[in-house]
């Protein structure tokens, strides 16, 4: 498979930090394929995201390093005005809180009507109709009615659907979703979820999701990238990270899992915190928190491929003893 | 939205009563008997006491409070102690000269204020942001009297574009009128830019931030379409509050503006009216004056129910 979206090397800062927030991340998208991005907050998952959409808030973050290929187009060398053709277009987001993403002085059919006619050259009717069908299609309960209504008078739930009607009026190529359902309720979770699976499924497209869940990575990952302090450490297909994790960190990850059946046991957690960007160690980030950390963890490791396809940045890896 | 309107002006009933008597009292508490301007150089006690009797200054003050509201109901403001004018009359002729010089300064002010307070907090920090609020500043820190003399000695007096002063009704001659106007509604629109493009700025650096403009932006959109549709659209929220007081406040009159410009409106006919202690009319004004603020204050709730779709459920 081609890839749709290369991204190499990707770095940001702060402007006038010296450590940078997001430090040399690669990873690819195939189109049809969803690749999760896992990690705690603050690992730089939104802002690697962000960087790609052109939506950095700037300053004071600034891209310091990499590029990034969509379609074999650099994303971050193209002129601003082509960049805007792209995003909400073939490249379109979904945001982490429906509540505040939606602008509360324009209705829901208005801002999804606005996100067809800047990529289309259309009649506000049709841009209207097409607003429309996209909130069939999410399937919002009375879609006529939502079309007329202020954001306010939505619940979180179809907030989040009018956003991803937003998002995939201009059948994008690719979709970013930054953690689409945190900020929801269980229940609507796996709804939404669902929903944004369904359509990616139908259009094809490539799909970027990031989120702390694993068990939304289990269900819907074709690939993963996990993440921690600013770096990819692991990266592979689905199956390969829960049954063959090789990092440290994706192993303290997927056993910290608590198990619905079997015994009862304390909750399993990675010792330590994540480290600040000022009190950021050398060599491998993980180091103070690893259980196998050793002197030559003072030297940052290179993201290896192990197996095809899987790729770990650890000195011990392939870790041998996976209980401990 | 009527219901909403019916209640706002039911609440601004007891707020109209308060300030009637406010006016009423504190009108009495001002030193100087109009009586005594009256009666002229020789203060016959027979004239007076005869004034004193017309104009039933005897009675206990609550008494003169009721007969005067109870008159101003129906529209009946008294006549004018000087000139013997209804006082209603009076109003009536000077509100238009008010109302277009507020209306007009308003227009100067909007047109630069709300602008450069965009401008300026969307180039937050730069030398624009910084040019912005010097200029604001100047126009908040330079007295209206000054920038007065100044326009009418430059424009006026050395390249003779416009008429230092005077006043041309509107519905005779609409050009020459705007003519006239056009220098006191800069000077008094200058200082309220300053005060809009301050409050602004505020507004848009926190609507800026807001996640909507950046999902605005994730669509695509010019920055220009997101700035004014997405993020000016809801930080003119407040900012429109702040306006309709302003406006409340220029229909006050502007005193010293209306003096330099010699225009005769509100703030000339209620300083003539104070020093010649014409109750009547110092009165009426006043209470027209404080009705017109809580119209003000009634239409900016209205226009925020417009502009803010959320408070519609609210009431």
């Amino acid at each position: 498979m081609s890839a749709l979206l290369e991204v190499r090397d990707l770095s940001i800062a702060i402007a006038g930090a010296e450590r940078p927030l997001v430090d040399h991340v690669s990873f690819d998208v195939a189109a049809g394929e969803t690749l999760c991005i896992v990690g705690e907050s603050g690992c730089g998952k939104s802002l690697t995201a962000l960087a790609l959409m052109g939506l950095l808030s700037d300053p004071p973050l600034r891209r310091i390093g990499g590029t990034a290929r969509f379609r074999d187009r650099d994303l971050f060398t193209m002129p601003p005005r082509e960049l805007r053709g792209l995003r909400g277009g073939e490249m379109a987001m979904i945001f982490q809180e429906p509540m505040t993403s939606l602008n509360p002085a324009l209705t829901v059919g208005d801002q999804i009507a606005e996100a067809v006619r800047t990529h289309r050259a259309c009649s506000p009717a049709e841009a209207r109709d097409r607003a429309l069908e996209m909130l069939r299609r999410v399937r919002i309960p009375a879609p006529e009615k939502r079309l007329e209504e202020h954001p306010h008078a939505l619940s979180g739930g179809m907030r989040q659907r009018a956003m991803i009607a937003m998002a995939l009026a201009n059948d994008p190529a690719l979709l970013i979703a930054d953690e689409p359902t945190t900020a929801l309720d269980v229940t609507v979770q796996a709804q939404v979820l669902d929903l944004m699976v369904s359509l990616q499924r139908e259009s094809g497209a490539g799909m970027i999701l990031i989120t702390h869940d694993l068990g939304v990575v289990a269900g819907l990952a074709d690939r993963v990238a996990v993440m921690y302090a600013g770096r990819v450490v692991e990266t592979g297909p689905v199956a390969a990270i829960f049954d063959d994790p090789q990092h440290p960190y994706t192993l303290g990850l997927i056993r910290s899992i608590p198990a619905l059946s079997g015994e009862r046991r304390r909750l399993v957690t990675v010792p330590g915190t994540v480290p600040t960007p000022a009190t950021m160690p050398e060599g491998c980030r993980f180091a103070p928190r690893c259980p196998f950390a050793g002197t030559d963890c003072r030297a940052a490791p290179p993201l290896a491929e192990i197996a095809p396809g899987h790729r770990v940045a650890c000195h011990r890896a392939p870790i041998e003893e996976k209980a401990a | 939205m009527l219901a909403f309107l019916a209640r706002r002006v039911l609440v601004a009933i007891p707020t109209v009563v308060l300030i009637s008597m406010l006016v009423f009292g504190l009108q009495h508490l001002l030193p100087g008997d109009p009586i005594l301007v009256m009666a002229g150089e020789e203060r016959d006690p027979e004239v007076i006491a005869l004034l004193r009797e017309k104009y039933r200054m005897d009675d206990p003050i609550p008494v003169q409070y009721l007969a005067w509201i109870g008159n101003a109901l129906t529209g009946d403001l008294g006549t004018s102690l000087r000139t013997q004018q209804p006082v209603l009359e009076l109003i009536g002729e000077k509100l238009p000269v008010t109302l277009q010089l507020a209306l007009m300064a308003l227009v100067v002010a909007v047109c630069i204020g709300i602008p450069a307070g965009v401008i300026s907090a969307y180039r937050k920090g730069t030398w624009v942001d910084w040019l912005a609020n010097l200029v604001a500043l100047s126009g908040l820190s330079v007295p209206n009297f000054w920038l007065g003399i100044m326009l009418i000695l430059l424009v006026s007096v050395r390249l003779g574009w416009l008429p230092a002063s005077g006043y041309a009704p509107f519905s005779d001659d609409p050009l020459r009128s705007i003519q006239v106007m056009a220098m006191p509604a800069v000077v008094l629109g200058t200082g309220l830019a300053a005060t809009l493009m301050r409050h602004t700025r505020s507004a848009m650096l926190g609507v800026l931030r807001a996640d909507y403009v950046r999902t605005a932006r994730a669509k695509g959109l010019s920055e220009r379409r997101v700035v004014i549709r997405h993020a000016l659209r809801n930080a003119l929220v407040p900012v429109v509050t702040v306006t309709t007081i302003l406006f409340g406040e220029l229909l006050a009159g502007a005193v010293l503006t209306e003096q330099i410009f010699t225009i005769p409106g509100f703030g000339k006919l209620v300083v003539d009216a104070v020093f010649n202690r014409d109750y009547a009319v110092v009165q009426g004004i006043v209470l027209c004056t404080g009705v017109a603020f809580v119209a003000m204050n009634i239409l900016s709730d209205a226009l925020y129910r417009v502009l803010n779709p959320r408070m519609g459920e609210v009431a």
